[in-house]
């Protein structure tokens, strides 16, 4: 028998007892929707870290100055340690391999000014590598070049937030901002960036949109320092030449400033892509764990798809026993089974597919939790219920072909 | 010769014993013959009945339909044979009650493999030839007895069988829709179909030409019909 006369054959069933069929198909339908909403708020989560990494710098290391109390820094100043410093930068530089570009940091905070509004903000002083360092993008102007650090001119880049609040509809290119006694003029303005909601590693949660850039040279020339203990700089940046390198290079990294800070513990190491790569592990132990209580429910779903399919020979006995009087195979009626259950599973993927997509589509809309629906994971979820019918409707139909023509004609 | 059924013996076996349904028989019929077997329930008719449309095997013996021995045929090949070359027309009439009256005489012929529209084409013509040609798309439930029957001899005859085999074909009708079907019988007979009625009533067993007795699981008799009743 042709394949097209089953499948109208078994969409014709499927009619005939519609609150029969959709029952049959609930399990499927909840299978397939929660593999694919569960799929979406993996991929979701997936995706913000990614963002978040990246705006670090794949390739990148970082080394930040502790956040230390008065005491702990009085202490730790005895011990000879001088904090960090651009003379670690240079050594880092010159005896690191693999070290395509290292950029310092410092910072204070404090209010930047125009007219009469006004932000708390973090003031950075910058090297020019820094904006290729990490993934930085002007949305604005330009970003601090060799000529500005070289000439130490009082320049500065603004973070989105910082120019949305003091200048809103203004342009702010070529304006002069206030930053404690010195003017800075504004020469371009950073794209928006993702906003920190939680630590990465040792480095805090925060907003980078409100920071404002200056060059390095003006900073350390401009600027005084927080307290007479603070350090030269807050924060060195190095960025290898291949991912492969990151460890190798941070433990070396590590013994250098160690060494340079007399063992003095006042400074911590960070590595934005290894994070990634524990935070990936971590997901995907989770992950596997929703993907196995999703395929649980799928396979549930078949059972009552089985249920239902053995149900079904039963009372049909009659019919079955009539096509093989009029010449039907057993051949034949296994593949009118199959079929059917086939058609149960994959119209119940349909509307689980449906159900799934409004269900991460309604999470993103009502939480702050983000999915994404990936073209795969629909066509995993769908692959699973077409599997999952072919299974479960084998046993069944098998006992459909197998029954006696001569007793199943007779049956009542 | 289009049966020719040789020694043959049909056994049940019901737990470990051994029940003889059918000893020792041997029967010929001919090409457009017109045949009814008797029996009183119990005597192995409907066994015959079973393995003459193929839906069953003899346990020894030979059973030649067209010269082909049904006895060593596996499953399929035997559901080709029904296919082809078996009308089945049941007392019950066994239509499927959710399609329609085209849609099972059509069914054979999805079987057998035959395109949508000669299909179609053929399943209207054995219809019209069962004069329900205005019935075409009601479903068994919207149908008398009579026209039931009259679908189900439609859909045994569309194949163009070698044998219309009839199992009490009017014990579900009332005597004059019966007659009907009889009569029906006796025009497709003149067609030059071959016609194996089973039946217990010696009055449906007069309207064909050859009456055969069983009695236990044996042939009794087997003659002539030499009181016919006559159609005109």
């Amino acid at each position: 028998m042709q394949f097209d006369e089953n499948v109208r054959l078994a969409l014709s069933g499927l009619t005939d007892h519609k609150f029969r069929s959709f029952l049959t198909m609930l399990g499927i339908i909840f299978g397939v929707a929660s593999v694919i909403a569960m799929l979406s708020i993996g991929e979701g989560a997936k995706r913000e870290a990614i963002a978040k990494y990246q705006d670090l710098g794949v390739n990148n290391i970082i080394v930040r100055e502790k956040t230390l109390s008065e005491n702990e820094l009085e202490e730790v100043r005895a011990k000879f340690s001088q904090g960090l410093s651009l003379q670690d930068a240079a050594v880092i530089k010159d005896i690191v391999p693999g070290v395509e570009r290292v950029a310092s940091q410092a910072e204070i905070n404090t209010d930047v000014k125009y007219t009469d509004k006004s932000i708390k903000s973090t003031i950075i002083g910058v090297s020019p590598e820094f904006l290729n360092m990490m993934n930085y993008k002007a949305q604005k102007g330009e970003f601090i070049n060799e000529n500005h650090y070289n000439q130490k001119l009082k320049v500065c880049v603004l973070g989105a937030g910082v120019a949305n609040h003091l200048f809103q509809y203004e342009d702010p290119i070529g304006k002069m901002v206030k930053v404690e006694d010195q003017w800075l003029e504004v020469i371009g303005v950073l794209e928006s960036k993702t906003l920190f909601t939680e630590t990465v590693g040792e480095l805090a949660a925060r907003d980078l949109n409100t920071d404002v850039y200056t060059p390095l040279s003006t900073f350390l020339n401009r600027f005084t320092r927080e307290n007479l203990l603070s350090s030269q700089i807050q924060q060195i940046t190095v960025q290898v030449d291949n991912s492969n390198r990151l460890l190798e290079a941070s433990k070396l990294i590590n013994e250098i400033v160690k060494r340079h800070h007399f063992n003095n513990d006042d400074y911590s190491i960070v590595i934005p892509f290894e994070l990634l790569k524990q935070e990936e592990k971590e997901r995907q132990i989770y992950n596997f764990l929703l993907g196995a209580i999703a395929a649980i429910s799928l396979i549930v779903g078949g059972i009552g798809i089985m249920n239902i399919m053995l149900a079904t020979v039963m009372e049909r006995t009659r019919e079955i026993g009539i096509r093989r009087a009029i010449g039907a195979r057993k051949a034949d009626i296994m593949s009118q089974f199959v079929t059917e259950a086939i058609v149960i599973s994959i119209t119940g993927g349909i509307i689980g597919v449906l159900l799934g997509v409004t269900l991460s589509l309604t999470v993103t809309l009502f939480t702050d939790i983000s999915t994404y629906i990936k073209a795969y994971s629909i066509l995993i979820a769908f692959a699973f219920s077409v599997i999952v019918g072919i299974s479960f409707g084998y046993l069944p139909a098998k006992n459909a072909a197998n029954l006696k023509p001569v007793d199943s004609i007779r049956y009542e | 010769m289009l049966i020719e059924i040789t020694n043959m013996v049909k056994n049940y076996a019901i737990g470990t014993m051994e029940i003889p349904a059918l000893q020792n028989i041997n029967l010929r019929i001919e090409k457009n013959e017109y045949v009814a077997i008797m029996g009183p329930s119990g005597s192995g008719k409907s066994t015959l009945m079973n393995i003459l449309g193929c839906l069953d095997t003899p346990s020894s013996g030979h059973y030649l339909f067209n010269n082909v021995d049904v006895s060593s045929l596996d499953d399929d090949s035997l559901s080709t044979m029904r296919n082809k070359e078996i009308g089945f027309i049941f007392q019950n009439f066994n239509l499927l009650p959710r399609l329609n009256a085209l849609q099972n005489v059509e069914l054979p012929l999805i079987y057998s493999g035959t395109p949508g529209n000669e299909r179609r084409e053929r399943a209207l013509k054995a219809l019209e030839r069962v004069k329900l040609a205005d019935r075409i798309d009601h479903k068994p439930s919207e149908l008398s007895g009579g026209q039931r029957q009259r679908v189900a001899i439609a859909r045994a005859l569309v194949t163009n069988p070698g044998i219309l085999l009839a199992d009490e074909p009017t014990g579900a009708l009332d005597s004059k829709t019966g007659v009907d079907i009889m009569r029906l019988f006796h025009e497709l007979h003149q067609e030059g179909n071959t016609i194996i009625l089973i039946t217990h009533e010696q009055e449906i067993a007069n309207y064909a030409n050859r009456n055969i007795y069983i009695k236990d699981g044996m042939i009794h008799s087997d003659q002539l019909n030499t009181n016919k009743t006559l159609i005109v």
